[in-house]
């Protein structure tokens, strides 16, 4: 593995339903390398969104820390956190969440509007990341001429926009079609490349999985299993990982 | 993408939402722009109405002359010559020594700013045909302009010099009509010939003041000896609300004194700033119904971009980009109900006195046409610039509460909102 980007010491959080605290991550430590593709299984309410909202700097700890490229975000403001999130990282959500009102070449430029990159710039880079995702004809499209796949790849091309440390993405494939999945899949692991983007992401599919190169399982908010790597980098018997960790 | 074309990108996105609460606007921005053009018009007709009907508005008097008030013509003192038998004489002799003010303050006076008109009278005693007679020396031009003391009713106006009107009682008293030629003097033995050109009615049959006439102001001057002198200026204000102002001009002039016929003039200015508050009052009313609608349509709008505002924060949105989203979009539903309405607010206000005109002839007929039964709205650039200012202040106002929210939400929660 090569350097930790991201790495969580002993993470906790708890949320109150009434006078009850529910812990929701319950010590996690996780170390994410640079250019890696981490896959998070887990059934749900295991605490695999609230892991990834906390990396992503929407929520905070209630003990623990999280370390991304050498940041303690802990030590942020909400405004300083509010940048983070812009500037370090990529958020891809499973129901796409583009904006309805903004087609697609608007909705890739939208980060970079909210950073202040010049108009002509952002346009370019948006362009660009449309082409990477082959989307390129699509790029005057609104969201609801779009295909599921066709959406959800415009949201990942959002999020490379600002050229981020780390993608979040939480059950990107869950509203896809198999097809649609593999798709994703494939423009992920050039954006990895092309990009030298690091993702993480929470999923429930074994297509997903198949296409990380390492996959945790959480479960009562612990990390309760890694995946083996094969000697080609590859996961080993990921259907097998995933219905364990599920089931 | 600023976020004013963002915000002009969810306007279009619910056009007939948006719609509606421009409307909403609209009704209060028109409604205000018409009823503040009512305002100013009836203002207008009131104070030319009040000019008609009261007397002058300001009394100037040379300050050491006995407090004179009211219309020009109700004294405060007690008459010297009553009670003093056969006094008639001694009361006209001791009125004619009363105090001169030069005459070309009256030039003066109606340079200042506010004044309607400024007319000089020379109030003196004389003898026409051998009969004592108060005798008014007047502007014909601006008289009837400044007071409504004097209302022919037989013959016509002065016109020139070495004409003559009397009171009813008068002409009766010496056999004289229109047409007739009369000696007016100094004395009851000299004096120069007169033709009578009309015949006044008075409001006091018996008295000594019963016994009047009107001639030219050079006349008066002539027969009294008071060259480029007068007694009394009688002032009238462009509007009843300047009259305090004016008076107060007046008085820092020195050796005159302004009185006011106060009461009337601050109870017509009562009357008028009456019901522009009223009309004012009822348009904002409609203007705050239309702004609850901006507020309604915003908070509607935020509870169902839930997820959308979550996205926003999550992607690096900062709490005033949110905020500066929503407000853009109220700002701009304000902008343009501000725009439409001032708009339709012209039409109407143009339209009403066509409308109204029918009603108003019978209803004017009935009170001597002086109250106004057609609706003349005057349109000022100060309503037009209020108005708009005012429909697009609200959209923004109504909309800091509902983008306050929005930028407030917490994106974990907003997030997981379906």
């Amino acid at each position: 593995m090569s350097e930790a980007l991201v790495r969580t010491v002993d993470l906790k959080r708890q949320y109150k339903r009434g006078k009850f605290p529910v812990p929701a991550l319950n010590g996690v430590n996780l170390t994410v390398g640079k250019g890696e593709i981490l896959g998070i299984i887990g059934p749900s309410g295991s605490g695999k969104t609230t892991l990834l909202n906390l990396i992503g700097g929407l929520d905070r700890p209630t003990k623990g820390t999280v370390y991304v490229d050498g940041v303690e975000l802990d030590k942020l403001s909400d405004a300083e956190l509010t940048d983070y999130r812009l500037r370090k990282v990529g958020f891809v959500f499973q129901f796409y969440n583009l904006i309805p009102t903004l087609n697609s070449v608007e909705n890739v430029e939208l980060p970079m509007a909210f950073a202040k990159v010049p108009a002509a710039e952002q346009r370019e880079r948006a362009l660009n990341l449309l082409e990477a995702v082959g989307l390129e004809a699509r790029a005057d499209h609104m969201p609801d001429e779009l295909s599921g796949g066709e959406q959800q790849r415009v949201a990942v091309a959002r999020a490379l926009a600002n050229h981020p440390s780390v993608v979040l993405a939480d059950e990107p494939t869950g509203d896809l079609d198999s097809k649609s999945a593999k798709k994703l899949m494939e423009v992920m692991k050039s954006l990895r490349k092309e990009e030298h983007a690091t993702f993480i992401l929470v999923t429930h599919d074994p297509i997903v999985v198949a296409e990380c190169n390492r996959v945790c399982a959480v479960r009562d908010g612990k990390i309760t299993r890694e995946s083996r790597i094969g000697e080609d980098g590859k996961i080993l018997d990921s259907s097998r990982f995933v219905m364990d960790a599920l089931f | 993408m600023s976020s004013m074309s963002i915000a002009i990108r969810n306007l279009r996105h619910r056009k007939m939402r948006t719609a509606l609460t421009v409307s909403g606007i609209v009704v209060g921005v028109a409604m205000i722009l018409v009823l503040l053009s009512l305002a100013a018009g009836t203002s207008t007709q009131t104070s030319g109405l009040l000019r008609n009907v009261v007397g002058s508005e300001i009394t100037v008097v040379n300050s050491t002359t006995p407090s004179f008030s009211g219309g020009g013509f109700v004294f405060n003192g007690t008459f010297p010559g009553r009670g003093s038998g056969g006094g008639g004489g001694g009361f006209v002799t001791t009125f004619g020594a009363g105090n001169t003010i030069n005459e070309t303050l009256v030039n003066s006076i109606e340079n200042m700013s506010g004044v309607f008109v400024a007319s000089p009278q020379l109030s003196t005693s004389g003898y026409v045909d051998g009969g004592n007679v108060f005798l008014y020396g007047i502007d014909p031009s601006t008289y009837s302009q400044a007071t409504s003391d004097l209302t022919i009713t037989q013959g016509s106006d002065l016109s020139s010099n070495g004409q003559i009107l009397l009171n009813s009682v008068t002409a009766t008293n010496l056999g004289v009509t229109v047409g007739s030629q009369v000696t007016v003097g100094a004395n009851s033995t000299g004096g120069a010939k007169y033709t009578v050109v009309g015949i006044y009615s008075s409001g006091s049959t018996f008295g000594p003041l019963a016994r009047s006439g009107y001639i030219e102001l050079s006349d008066a001057q002539n027969i009294s000896g008071r060259e480029g002198l007068v007694t009394e200026i009688y002032v009238k204000a462009t509007d009843p609300s300047l009259v305090s102002q004016i008076a107060s001009g007046i008085d820092s002039i020195s050796g005159v004194t302004a009185n006011v016929a106060s009461t009337i003039a601050s109870s017509a200015t009562t009357l008028s700033n009456t019901m522009t508050t009223f009309f004012i009052v009822i348009g904002l009313v409609a203007l705050l119904a239309g702004a609850f609608g901006v507020i309604n349509t915003m908070m509607m709008s935020i509870g169902e971009r839930t997820r959308e505002i979550g996205t926003l924060r999550a992607i690096g949105a900062t709490k005033g980009q949110v905020m500066k989203m929503f407000l853009s979009e109220a700002f701009l539903i304000g902008l343009i109900g501000a725009i439409v309405g001032v708009l339709i607010g012209i039409v109407v206000s143009f339209a009403l006195p066509s409308l109204t005109g029918a009603a108003a002839s019978s209803g004017a007929r009935g009170l001597g046409g002086f109250i106004p039964g057609r609706l003349s709205p005057t349109l000022t650039s100060y309503n037009l610039v209020l108005s708009f200012a005012l429909g697009s202040l609200v959209g923004i106002a109504a909309g800091v509460y509902p983008a306050f929210r929005a930028s407030r939400m917490d994106p974990v929660e907003a997030l997981r909102h379906v």
